[in-house]
């Protein structure tokens, strides 16, 4: 549904978003990561029309942004939770929205109801706590019922039971056919929403895959095996191939070999195991892992 | 063409969900009051003292004098519409839902001049009002007549004025984005520039200044007495031309700057 292809933004010398090339699909949420300063608020701007592309394109279901008509009814967006007139309610807030895109005011009211504000609607923005202007926010990305979701961020500010309601929420939207971009810092609140991951690092994609496949993938994912004969095991495993280091007396942790691969191993060579298991990195490791490499090669470039 | 009005429909929303807008008008009304009933009583004043024609003042005449200050707090009213979106950021959510620039700037302008026309043509009224009561005191004898003939047309050309004015203020608003920025521009070429060029002397600067808003718009109105101290040296008319020139072109640099600038 939402397609970049060869995007860049550049603000005066800083390339903020540098080629970025990307396919996000219906039925997914994509988790989208990366450092403060990172460009994602950029590129959801870009994606908005909000800015325009230094070179490259952003399309929507096969057109720019700003050819959608009515696109409220399309995309829902939060890209700031703090940009209301603060002396306007939130209610005529999302009434002017609905208004501007042909949608009925009962959606207003609907999905007040449905992000719990119900009953703080009618009070001016500008005194509302952060976590309900992010339910402001998402009630009004909301508001057009759109095939299409963007938000920057939206947990900031919401309390453990609203960081609990925005997860299932996504999960939901995603679970209904919708495409869900979201951005966030926290590791382990994407691990439990994303499908998907994409990772940007000084502008540049660093990682575009599922997220079973970025923790396997890390190299602290791991076989942990525990046998009295660990010394022997090390050895025939590190003939196989694998990465092997000794945690314990009795207990190797391997990587770079599938658990099936080091039981067989065992096996053939006769060696009792007490306890065979995989111990998954977090996305926070792994995620930290893939940055570490982007630094490095950031790094690199700007001394070459 | 429904895009558009939809959009209109949203700023009509927006308009009157704040405070501010009601605050303006307020003050709008009560600087055109104010202003006229104290030019009305010193030209009244004078001609009691034998020092300007013993005619009787046509009671809407130092409405369409009191225009030149009462406009500041419409500009303040139209200034707001989008300023104060660039302010609180609230400009993002306005342009997700109306991405066409123009379509955005056409539909607050839809918008504010009709809103101030009105805004012109009820307080232009009140004002009127003001002014007929007050010179027709005794201190006054009566000094003062209401020719219909000519009180509604001033007062439409208050509307017209002040719809202007404030569509001209909008499209400063998108060019310079800031309050502050706006208010100085506008102030400027409303007062601050005319006056200066005036005060040169010479008359280059003069006729130039003449065909600057606020004296192009005193001459639509048919202002026979202001602070030029006389009747424009042009036709109503013309006026009007240089006014919608002013708004045109403020509008076209408004429009400019919106597709160019990124949000």
């Amino acid at each position: 549904m939402i397609s970049l292809k060869g995007l860049s933004k550049r603000y005066g010398d800083r390339l903020v978003v540098d080629d970025l090339s990307l396919e996000l699909k219906p039925g997914t949420v994509t988790g989208f990561l990366g450092p403060n300063g990172a460009g994602k608020s950029t590129t959801m701007r870009l994606v908005l029309g909000l800015d325009h592309p230094t070179s490259g394109t952003a399309l929507i279901g096969g057109v720019p942004y700003h050819e959608i008509r009515n696109p409220l009814r399309t995309v829902g967006a939060l890209l700031d939770a703090r940009a209301l007139h603060p002396g306007r309610s939130g209610y005529a807030h999302l009434v002017a929205l609905a208004r501007s895109n042909g949608i009925p005011r009962r959606r207003v009211t609907e999905v007040l109801e449905t992000v719990g504000l119900a009953g703080a609607a009618r009070k001016r923005a500008g005194t509302l706590s952060l976590g309900m202007s992010q339910r402001l926010g998402i009630a009004a990305a909301l508001l057009g019922d759109p095939e299409v979701l963007m938000f920057d961020e939206p947990v900031n500010g919401l309390d453990p039971d609203g960081v609990r309601w925005v997860r299932g929420l996504m999960r939901s939207l995603a679970g209904e056919g919708r495409t869900v971009f979201v951005s966030s810092h926290l590791m382990s609140e994407m691990q439990l929403t994303a499908d998907h991951l994409v990772a940007i690092g000084k502008g540049r994609l660093i990682m575009d895959a599922p997220l079973a496949e970025v923790i396997a993938g890390s190299s602290l994912t791991a076989v942990v095996v525990r046998t009295p004969h660990a010394r022997e095991l090390a050895v025939r495993l590190r003939a196989a191939g694998a990465e092997v280091t000794r945690s314990g007396e009795n207990e190797l942790v391997a990587t770079g070999t599938p658990i099936e691969r080091v039981g067989d191993l065992a096996h053939e060579a006769g060696i009792r195991l007490h306890e065979l298991r995989t111990r998954e990195a977090s996305l926070e490791q792994a995620y930290q892992e893939l940055t570490e490499q982007s630094v490095e090669y950031g790094a690199g470039r700007a001394g070459a | 063409m429904s895009t558009l009005w939809q959009a209109a429909g949203a700023e009509w929303a927006k308009l009157w969900s704040v405070r501010s807008t009601w605050w303006c008008l307020a003050a709008a009304a009560g600087l055109m009051v104010l202003a006229a009933v104290t030019l009305g009583g010193a030209t009244a004043t004078e001609a009691l003292r034998g020092e300007g024609p013993a005619v009787p003042v046509v009671a809407s005449e130092p409405v369409v004098s009191a225009t030149s200050f009462a406009q500041f707090a419409l500009v303040a009213a139209a200034m707001l519409a989008i300023t104060a979106e660039y302010a609180s950021g609230s400009i993002r959510v306005t342009l997700q839902a109306v991405p066409v620039r123009g379509v955005m700037l056409a539909a607050k302008a839809l918008v504010v001049a009709p809103v101030m026309a009105a805004a012109g043509v009820l307080s232009g009224a009140v004002a009127t009002a003001a002014v007929y009561l007050l010179l027709s005191l005794d201190a006054f004898r009566g000094l003062v007549v209401l020719p219909i003939g000519e009180v509604v047309p001033d007062l439409l050309g208050v509307g017209g004025f002040f719809a202007f004015v404030s569509v001209m203020t909008l499209g400063v608003g998108a060019a310079v984005r800031s309050a502050a920025g706006t208010l100085t521009v506008v102030f400027m070429l409303l007062l601050g520039l005319p006056l200066m060029m005036l005060m040169t002397g010479s008359q280059v600067a003069l006729d130039a200044s003449l065909r600057m808003p606020t004296f192009a718009g005193l001459a639509f109105m048919g202002s026979t007495d202001n602070m030029t101290g006389g009747p424009m040296p042009y036709s109503a008319g013309e006026g009007l031309a240089w006014l919608a020139a002013w708004t045109a072109a403020a509008l076209a640099a408004g429009h400019a700057v919106l597709r160019r600038r990124d949000a």
